[in-house]
């Protein structure tokens, strides 16, 4: 099967010595939803922020559909990766929705009207046609988490990368969230520390920790091996 | 009253400020982009949002006032002159369209003396006194907060010199008044400026030390720009002192002084105590440099690391 | 001043919001600078244009009562701002106020320099009420203002929201520690908070900046609007700019 993310052997240490990944590796097929399982601190985000070559490999290297993350090729990989952060508020930062989810396209020098119509069209998918003009500080939490989706999703990207997505959601915004997400076709990737919803949306579990690969295996097997949940706080020991 | 509203200034001193500011801006912008390149946008916002906030937070001064930063030379040191330049005049032009703090057609001038000035000269005087006292985190903060508070002082210089172009008021009074009363500004400005930056070189060290831009101005040219600057206050001293119509005459020229003033102020005359003009100009000059400095040394021991 | 006044523009349709949101701005301009240009004692001239800014007020669909209450916080400011002047302006002294004297001159400089700041109070008010934040913008844009300034304008305005956001549970954290309500505590406190917005705007743009550099951003904030002059916008601007030119020449005849 063609492998669209290819991760080896992946290890970054941020400048101030803190090792964050320590060789890790694993690939995602085209069309594949993996959710990436980790506690707090075991490297998730660093990981993610890789894979669209935010961060610099400090050893190993990441590939994606084929093209390796290096400087001369970023603009090509963010075209085909789409990352949305753990914060909205990190990536709503322009005065009204419409412009924040045409930046993307924009930046790419798609035309300011198509590129406005493409936006529209996007924040319509996601059930937000009507307040394209507002803040995102007007907005509740959950349509600030799709909005913020709606910024990646307009540039039709082939990878989804989400970290951490229903942080704050309430029960009825992640079920739509989750529902939207399962009939996108986009191969994802999602990184949380919620196992209802890694295993609502995916197949297969990647579980990190401390910078390690330590489990890939169907999220099935994973989910009732309450050893491995422990041992890697995704679950609180039985009473 | 840093934020002249509308209605206090003459037309003539309106579109002379405008356009002395829009001059200086113009060179900010073309000089600020070579300063941050692709980090400027998302850094400069953060930086205006951040005046913007601390502009609304008030800080009492006592008797029923209270007053807020400023920020030009906080500003300034962290993103370099330029570029501070550019955020405080968004901060001003903001303010001036959406909150009606300092007018519309008095932007010009508000932009002159709290955008131009305050960041200009502070970060001038910021470089020059980091270059006399010398490299360290405490000395930053010193020169930081001494800096501060001369700027804020021209500051309300530049804004009694405007009203009095203005014809509003009278040049002493209001070089009295509101120069005066940036004195006390002042004081606020420079604890708070050295106290923000005390915090930021704890936290994020990077983001001072490295303020885009800088050339360390070296120490013999800031020596000597400190024995030229002595030389021209015994000047201007020994010239108030001899002949205190002298000033006078320069305003009026100016415009500055169109009606007489009511009665004596305390800028009346540099009276000399005993042994003549020349050892007061002396004595004066003297006085404020050793002032200066103890200053910057007594704030670079470390009393204002917050 | 509340930065929540920053989107209190009202969605309202009316002769003065279908025109471009520069002419727009460059009327509120006209309308503040005409009136600060009025020599002192012009008060004719002055009476005409506040009733110019009456008019447009009420073309614009900005009820009396908003224009009002908008208006009065700024005013007081400026109020305050101008006693002074009561009492610095030389002249003929009218009475004291304990060791204060009041001159004439000084009461109506002190009345005529209120008179100006209200047009200009009442031009910028109505401006708000008509114009959001992002159409302001695109104005800034239109006129040339150096790119990093409505760059920073653009993503300092959400940020300002989220920072405000920060610096409030800031507070109420740090009140909720501290008991001491002396107004050093106080002073401390706020200190405190504004060094710590500081750096947590920094950490914000930062993060920012990432989330945009994902997104293709290369240094540049492009524009998504973009707008074309109308002629019903020139029209209005000109008159508009007659109208103050003439008021003014007026006024400087005649006095
Ligand atoms: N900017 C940074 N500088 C230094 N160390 C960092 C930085 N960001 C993260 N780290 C460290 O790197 C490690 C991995 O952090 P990361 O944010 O990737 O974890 P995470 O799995 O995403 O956690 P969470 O579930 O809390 O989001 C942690 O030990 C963290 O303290
Ligand atoms: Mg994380």
């Amino acid at each position: 099967m063609e492998m669209l993310v290819v991760v080896s052997d992946l290890s970054y240490r941020y400048p101030d010595g803190t090792a964050a990944l320590n060789g890790v590796s694993f690939a995602v097929a085209a069309g594949e939803r993996v959710a990436l399982l980790g506690p707090t601190g075991s490297g998730k985000s660093t990981l993610l922020q890789h894979l669209n070559g935010l961060l610099p490999a400090t050893a190993g290297s990441v590939a994606i559909a084929g093209i390796t993350v290096v400087p001369s090729t970023l603009r090509d990989v963010r075209r085909r990766v789409g990352l949305v952060f753990q914060d909205p508020n990190d990536q709503l930062f322009l005065p009204t929705l419409l412009e924040d989810v045409a930046f993307a396209p924009l930046n790419d020098g798609v035309p300011a009207h198509e590129a406005a119509h493409l936006a529209r069209e996007t924040l319509a998918e996601l059930g937000l046609a009507g307040v394209e003009h507002r803040a995102a500080h007007h907005l509740s939490g959950g349509e600030r988490r799709l909005a913020a989706l709606a910024t990646v999703l307009v540039s039709r990207p082939a990878v989804l990368v989400l970290d951490e997505p229903t942080g704050d959601l309430d029960a009825r915004s992640r079920r739509r969230l989750v529902g939207l997400l399962l009939r996108r076709e986009e191969t994802l990737l999602v990184a949380t520390h919620d196992l209802g919803i890694a295993e609502s949306l995916c197949r297969r579990g990647v579980v990190l920790h401390e910078g390690r690969v330590v489990a890939d295996a169907a999220l099935g097997d994973l989910l009732v091996d309450r050893a491995l949940l422990e041992r890697y706080g995704l679950a609180a020991p039985l009473e | 009253m840093a934020h002249i509203p509308d209605g206090f200034l003459s037309g003539t001193v309106m579109v002379g400020t405008a356009i002395a500011s829009g001059a200086a801006l113009a060179v900010a912008a073309r000089r600020s982009r070579r300063d941050l390149a692709e980090r400027e946008a998302p850094i400069l916002g953060a930086v205006t949002a951040f005046v913007f906030a601390s502009q609304m937070l008030n800080f009492p001064i006592g008797a029923g006032t209270s007053v807020h930063l400023l920020g030009g030379v906080l500003v300034g040191a962290i993103v370099g002159p330029w570029s501070g330049m550019l955020v405080l005049f968004a901060v001003l032009l903001v303010q001036a369209l959406l909150f009606q703090d300092g007018g519309i057609a008095s932007l010009g001038a508000n932009t002159l003396n709290l955008s131009i000035i305050s960041v200009g000269a502070g970060v001038l005087l910021y470089r020059w006194f980091l270059a006399l006292v010398g490299v360290g985190d405490r000395r930053r903060v010193g020169a930081a907060a001494v800096a501060a508070f001369l700027s804020t002082v021209l500051v309300g210089g530049a804004v009694a010199v405007e009203l009095a172009a203005s014809g509003t008021i009278p040049i002493k009074p209001a070089l009295v008044v509101v120069g005066g009363g940036h004195i006390l500004v002042g004081v606020v400005e420079a604890v708070l400026t050295g106290a923000i930056l005390a915090t930021l070189l704890r936290v994020r060290p990077e983001l001072v030390t490295v303020s885009a831009g800088a050339r360390p101005v070296s120490r013999p040219l800031a020596l000597g720009v400190a024995g030229v600057t002595a030389l021209l206050a015994m000047a201007a001293g020994y010239v108030a002192s001899t002949r205190p119509d002298v000033l006078e005459a320069a305003a009026s020229r100016l415009g500055l002084a169109q009606q007489e003033s009511v009665g004596a102020t305390p800028f009346g005359d540099y009276g000399a105590p005993a042994s003549g003009a020349w050892a007061a100009a002396l004595i004066g000059v003297v006085v404020v440099f050793g002032l200066g400095w103890v200053v910057v040394r007594l704030l670079a021991r470390g009393r204002l690391r917050a | 001043m509340s930065f929540r006044h920053v989107d209190q523009y009202a969605a309202v349709v009316s002769p003065v919001t279908r025109t471009v949101p520069t002419a727009r701005l460059l009327g509120t301009v006209t309308l503040a600078a005409g009136s600060a240009a009025l020599p002192f004692g012009a008060w004719m001239p002055l009476a005409v244009l506040f009733l110019a800014v009456l008019l447009i007020a009420r073309a614009a669909r900005v009820p009396a009562r908003q224009l009002f209450i908008r208006t009065t916080g700024p005013f007081v400011l400026v109020f305050l701002a101008s006693a002074g002047l009561l009492v610095l302006v030389p002249g003929e002294p009218l009475f004291t106020l304990g060791v204060l004297k009041v001159s004439s001159q000084g009461l109506e400089r002190f009345a005529f320099v209120l008179g100006r700041a209200s047009v200009a109070l009442s031009a910028a008010v109505i401006l708000v009420s008509t114009t959001s934040f992002p159409e302001l913008l695109h104005a800034f844009r239109e006129l040339r203002l150096p790119h990093v300034v409505t760059a920073s304008l653009g993503v300092g305005y959400r940020l300002l929201y989220i920072l405000v956001d920060e610096l409030e549970r800031l507070q109420r954290a740090a009140r909720s520690r501290n008991a001491g309500t002396g107004s050093t505590t106080r002073r401390r406190l706020l200190v405190g908070i504004t060094a710590a917005g500081l750096s947590r705007a920094f950490s914000r743009g930062e993060r920012t900046h990432r989330a945009m550099l994902a997104r293709g951003y290369a240094g540049d904030v492009p524009a998504l609007f973009s707008q074309s002059w109308d002629r019903r916008s020139t029209l209005a601007l000109v008159m508009l700019v007659l109208l103050v030119g003439i008021v003014l020449g007026g006024a400087h005849i005649l006095s």
